[in-house]
């Protein structure tokens, strides 16, 4: 084998690796409600499980100052005071990881005041890690064939 | 891949060998930092729209990490505003050539400190601090202001940039990541140095001063210590200086063996990993440990950060290499051998910040028109929404990069090993794992 | 020294003036009303002077989280001083007198400490006499427990009350309704032949038709605004400061007297009949225009209108009557 075709079927195996779809199991949409605790500076519970295609309500709940959640990928929000529950509803059409953060100023770490919300599995992190395992492996395959 | 000599092109050249293009850089430069130092004091003590914070840890931040260092190394320290008020009085003029008798001190920094092992503590200690750090104005202005007069205190008590080369808590990594850059100063030819009289590049002449950096230009091989100053360009009396471009990561070709330099690769892998945990992570408890200093929370946080900065990735490094069977001492191999993390750890940052600065880039904005907090709107961006930037694309890239820097630290590996003739492999399963454990963290 | 070295420390001179020089000048001249945590000083000023009929400008700024501001008792609608950003607000009076201002968005547990007041100055033409509350006319113990004895098995409907209900004309008088607890109105009834469901039914019809759709909306809103955080969305007592109130027990101030039995408490719970059926709309009124005195419990005297707290204290009684509306 050349090294330039070693190198492309590691690419193509990669591109595999990272794109190729996956059967998806069906799962029958369900709803779910999650009722979420924003304090300075985190949200409890922090991460959120969902499978695609389910309705996700999120009640808002602020504990001491005005916080809001925004959620990435999605780019939908809303905001709560103390006292008075938020409710976002909505559709988790996209699978994948996603964070949602606080977009309200809420203080000092307001930055990063982060949660997580999973729609089914991870995979572009599975995917991710191998194509590293799929780079590492080319990586110390070709220096083999040059010596 | 060959070399191309930028300084071939006469208006680079030019540009470079007069002072003025340089001098009206670090005067903007100059009057940004002392405007930051002050927004941080009396500006809104709202980290977000203050302008400290957000021109330096968003706007400068993005820029050295993801520009800066990796293209252009130490092109950062070539304009960076910090040293100036004190080398200016070290040499009692801004452009004026240099007097024959020093005007203070001009002491040499004592031979314990000529490393960068007081540059792995400053980072530390503000990495420790720096969830405080980079969210509160006032403390980001006090820091600024403190690396300024430490700069102007250390030019008054020894010689050079003394600052710079040994203390400066951000020029020990760009020093280090500087040898993975595609911009290289080195000499032309070497036995005009060899039989060059005064050598005028080190000891400064009527055209220019000695080496700020404390570098003789003519035994350059690597980027880590040349602070791109271009002082030497201007005082070398046979044109014998260059600015190349080069291939990617030359230097690292020839491993370096010092310890400060090795556990800098630790320090700044270690950082990059624990900011990704820590910052962009779903746990609000660290968060609080991490911000209030002082507390119980925050002292386990500091040991758990250093354990894992000298104990843990350092460890689990040394074990994998010591089952190599190998003449060389262990000392010398772990050094060669962690330049491999050179590139992982500059593409962690990397990384690490492409999440941080495109969700709050839009920051910038807002603080441009009113820096201070105080209601202005000079460029008509001041109400300017807080909204990420390309959050899609956002996996996709950091996969992208930490896969393209797992490729370039097995590569990197591979080299060092030869060089201390030893299997790369276990190099390689480190970094895959470490890889693994920040593509867990980030996506 | 040569021209352009001269030149170069000119440029540099005067760069680091201006740097300096600039926002300083700027800064000096911005007088900002800065709004911080309670915890971390709250207002700053907290005094304001202003005169009659003179517009106030105000620039108003947030030092850390989400506040608002309003000035109590005064028809304006409240604004947002949010973090890092400036809000301007003109204000004008026309009575002489102290007014308090206060943060209207809440910002912790201490979030009623932010307050100030704007000191108006000027002559009045027709000086109003202070009204005096109800309770004090009716001379009631706001801090004595006042418990109904008997409690409804079910929840009291003013649907079926107002079936229910013969000709009474001297119940159902605003001055009756609130001077009487609910429970008083169910011993008043205790003549007629109307079994006791049946009567609290018609107690709570009586309840009903003192208040309106407008004003139950209207204290709604209040409530979720200013009283929710505590006594919770639902008014049991369980709003998400509960905890730390309870909590915070003897270290919160101290009371007016330095008596320890008045520390902070749980906030009270609205659905708790034995509580909310022995008090009456006065002594509510009190216990709102007054607040609890150390317990935690603000005094919104200074802030709502009269009007606000009788709306507040009819949508209080929902969480024990069943409303037509």
């Amino acid at each position: 084998m050349t090294p330039r075709f070693s190198l492309l079927l590691f690419v193509m195996a990669g591109l595999v690796v990272a794109f190729v779809p996956l059967p998806v199991p069906p799962i029958a949409p369900q709803e779910r409600t999650f009722r979420i605790e924003a304090g300075q500076f985190a949200y409890s519970p922090s991460e959120l499980k969902v499978n695609p295609g389910d309705t996700v309500t999120i009640q808002l709940v602020s504990t001491d100052v005005v916080h809001g959640l925004y959620v990435d990928g999605y780019d939908i929000s809303i905001e709560a005071d103390p006292g008075q529950t938020a409710t976002l509803t909505f559709t988790a059409g996209k699978a994948g990881s996603f964070r949602f953060r606080c977009n309200v100023t809420c203080g000092a770490m307001h930055p990063f005041m982060i949660g997580k919300l999973n729609v089914g599995s991870n995979n572009w992190l599975y995917r991710s890690i191998g194509v590293a395992l799929l780079a590492v492996v080319g990586v110390t395959l070709s220096l083999k064939q040059k010596t | 891949m060959a070399k191309i000599v930028l300084t071939r092109n006469p208006f680079i050249k030019n540009a470079l060998k007069s002072r003025y293009p340089q001098l009206a850089v670090f005067i903007v430069m100059l009057v940004g930092y002392i405007f930051a130092i002050l927004a941080g004091l009396i500006g809104t003590p709202v980290g977000s729209h203050n302008f400290s914070i957000v021109f330096v840890w968003i706007a400068w931040w993005a820029i050295l990490i993801l520009v800066a260092v990796p293209f252009f190394g130490r092109g950062w320290c070539a304009v960076c505003p910090i040293p100036l008020p004190g080398e200016w009085l070290q040499r009692g003029a801004i452009l004026a050539p240099p007097d024959k008798k020093p005007k203070w001190l001009n002491l040499r920094v004592p031979k314990m400190f000529r490393n960068i092992w007081l540059q792995n503590i400053s980072f530390l200690l503000l990495a420790l601090f720096s969830s405080v750090l980079l969210t509160t104005p006032n403390i980001t202005g006090i820091v600024l202001a403190a690396m300024l007069f430490a700069a102007i205190g250390l030019s008054t008590v020894f010689e050079r940039r003394a600052f710079c080369r040994y203390l400066c808590p951000v020029g020990g990594f760009i020093g280090l990541y500087s040898q993975t850059a595609p911009i290289e100063l080195r000499i032309k030819d070497k036995q005009v140095c060899v039989t060059c009289e005064g050598k005028p590049c080190y000891n400064g002449s009527s055209a220019g001063y000695g080496c700020p950096w404390d570098v003789f230009p003519g035994g350059l091989t690597k980027n880590t210590y040349c602070g791109l100053c271009m002082e030497c360009i201007r005082t070398c009396p046979h044109d014998n200086i260059a600015v190349n471009l080069r291939p990617f990561s030359a230097d690292l070709a020839k491993p370096s063996t010092r310890m400060d330099e090795a556990f800098k690769a630790f320090i700044m892998l270690g950082s990059a990993m624990i900011y990704a945990g820590v910052l962009l992570g779903p746990w609000g408890t660290l968060k609080d440990a991490a911000y209030n200093v002082g507390s119980s929370a925050w002292f386990v946080y500091a040991i758990i950060f250093l354990a894992i900065i000298f104990v843990i990735l350092p460890g689990f490094f040394t074990l994998g290499i010591l089952n190599t069977k190998n003449v060389l001492p262990l000392k010398q191999r772990f050094a060669s051998l962690s330049t491999a993390l050179i590139p992982l750890g500059l593409m962690f940052w990397v990384a690490f910040s492409l999440s941080f600065v495109l969700t709050n880039a839009s920051y910038i904005l807002a603080a441009l028109s009113d820096p201070l907090g105080l209601g202005w709107n000079l460029f008509g961006t001041a109400t300017t929404a807080w909204q990420p930037m390309l959050t899609t694309v956002l996996a996709p890239a950091q996969t992208l990069v930490l896969v393209g820097a797992l490729i370039w630290s097995a590569r990197t590996a591979q080299k060092a090993a030869n060089e201390v003739k030893v299997s790369s492999i276990p190099v390689i399963v480190y970094s895959l794992i470490v890889t693994s454990i920040m593509l867990w963290l980030l996506l | 020294m040569n021209r352009s070295e001269f030149l170069s420390r000119i440029f540099v001179i005067t760069g680091i003036i201006l740097a300096i020089g600039a926002p300083l000048v700027f800064w000096t001249r911005t007088p900002l009303i800065h709004a911080r945590m309670a915890e971390n000083g709250g207002w700053n000023p907290d005094i304001i002077q202003a005169e009659v009929g003179q517009p106030l400008d105000l620039k108003l700024t947030s030092d850390d989280v989400v506040h608002g501001f309003a000035v109590g008792q005064m028809d304006m609608q409240s604004v947002d001083v949010l973090p890092g950003k400036v809000t301007d607000l003109t204000l004008i009076f026309d009575k002489p007198g102290i007014y308090t201002f206060f943060c209207t968005r809440w910002c912790g547990l201490n979030h009623w400490r932010m307050r100030g007041t704007i000191e108006v100055s000027g002559s009045s033409a027709d000086p109003e006499p202070a009204s005096i509350p109800m309770y004090v006319t009716l001379d009631l113990d706001i801090d004595a427990p006042h418990e109904s004895p008997v409690v409804p098995q079910q929840i009291p409907s003013a649907i079926r009350g107002q079936e229910l209900i013969t000709n009474s004309p001297i119940l159902q008088s605003p001055d009756y309704y609130r001077s009487h607890s609910p429970y008083q109105a169910f011993t008043d009834l205790s003549h007629t032949t109307l079994a006791e469901p049946q009567r609290w039914d018609v107690v709570a019809y009586i309840w009903q038709s003192n208040t309106t759709p407008e004003s139950l909306a209207n204290g709604q809103q209040l409530y979720a605004q200013n009283c929710a955080a505590c006594h919770g969305e639902n008014g049991a007592g369980d709003g998400v400061f509960a905890d730390d109130l309870a909590a915070s027990g003897e270290a919160s101030m101290q009371t007016m007297t330095g008596a320890d039995n008045m520390m902070m408490q749980s906030p009270v719970d609205f659905t708790n009949p034995t509580r909310m059926l022995g008090a009456s709309p006065a002594l509510l009124q009190g216990k709102i225009l007054r607040g609890g005195m150390g317990t935690g419990m603000p005094m919104w005297g200074s802030i709502f209108t009269e009007e606000q707290i009788w709306d507040l204290v009819a949508y209080i009684y929902s969480f024990q009557f069943k409303y037509h509306y």
